[in-house]
């Protein structure tokens, strides 16, 4: 919580940062339009209603089934039903890419482990390199 | 000029491997990096607790709220431009946004976000309430 949200009482002034929000609105507009600052407002506005909605409606969904875990196919699930059926490709795309890149994330981890040296010999490596480094390095100055 | 030392030749393929790795994360970061704006997860997970029945969101869900978002407010910009542009105007106004708005039954979630300007409360008039919408502001 900054500063400014504990002084204003936090949560009720809940909402999203003005300069990302006007920067996505700003990637629409061609370079001659601006958009008003009371209407970048509004707009942080329209958002924030738009989470509670879509929100409240997976939290339903969620429910239906007996699960307690708000998960990435009821947000999915709700947006079709809400009449957003035409940002589901798109946001879909969004979780894939994210799975990719966890399991991309997971075989680098076991690269490691399944390296033929033990962390040990991986140490005495590293430090045998930087002492050959710092003996180059030593011969240079000298 | 010096040479480098012999490394192991197991040493030496896996160090190549690692670092071919690491430039593969640094390009794809670029491109994701100057490509898209995102709204921060933690945020969007706090809008959503404000809802005293949302309990346990997993971690990936806010990620995809996140993108929604998105589309959501590039849709509300553009939309909101087209009239702007018919006004001959130059600035993005609230009465754009209001009349964007307007314009789809999907964004009838927001009749009591947006002012009640010409043209939207018209239509208003003619909608039935919908119970699907739950108001969260007392």
């Amino acid at each position: 919580m900054s500063d400014n949200e504990m002084l204003h009482g936090g949560d009720d002034d809940l909402s999203l940062p003005r300069a990302t929000v006007q920067k996505i609105i700003q990637e629409m507009l061609p370079n001659e339009m601006i958009c008003a600052k009371d209407t970048v407002t509004l707009i942080i506005d329209c958002c924030v209603e738009f989470i509670h909605l879509i929100s409240s409606q997976a939290n339903d969904i969620c429910e239906k089934e007996s699960r307690k875990t708000i998960a990435p196919e009821h947000i999915l699930a709700a947006l079709k039903e809400l009449g957003f059926d035409s940002y589901v490709q798109e946001v879909e795309s969004v979780l894939k890419e994210h799975k990719v890149q966890q399991k991309e994330r997971e075989k680098k981890s076991n690269k490691l482990n399944k390296s033929e040296f033990t962390e040990e010999e991986l140490l005495r490596q590293q430090e045998a390199l930087f002492a050959a480094s710092r003996a180059r390095f030593q011969g240079r100055t000298q | 000029m010096s040479t480098a030392p012999q490394l192991p030749p197991q040493l030496e393929a896996w160090l190549r491997e690692f670092w071919q790795r690491q430039m593969d994360q640094a390009e794809n970061m670029r491109e994701d990096g100057l490509k898209e704006t995102t709204l921060p997860l933690a945020r969007i997970k706090k809008v959503m607790k404000m809802d005293p029945d949302v309990k346990m969101i997993s971690s990936d869900a806010p990620l995809l709220l996140s993108k929604a978002c998105e589309i959501f407010i590039s849709e509300v910009t553009s939309r909101a431009w087209m009239l702007a542009e018919l006004n001959k105007r130059r600035t993005l106004q609230r009465v754009d946004v209001a009349g964007a708005v307007g314009q789809s039954d999907q964004f009838d979630f927001l009749i009591d976000i947006v002012p009640p300007e010409y043209g939207y409360s018209k239509h208003k008039a003619k909608r039935e309430v919908n119970p699907l919408f739950p108001y969260f502001r007392q």
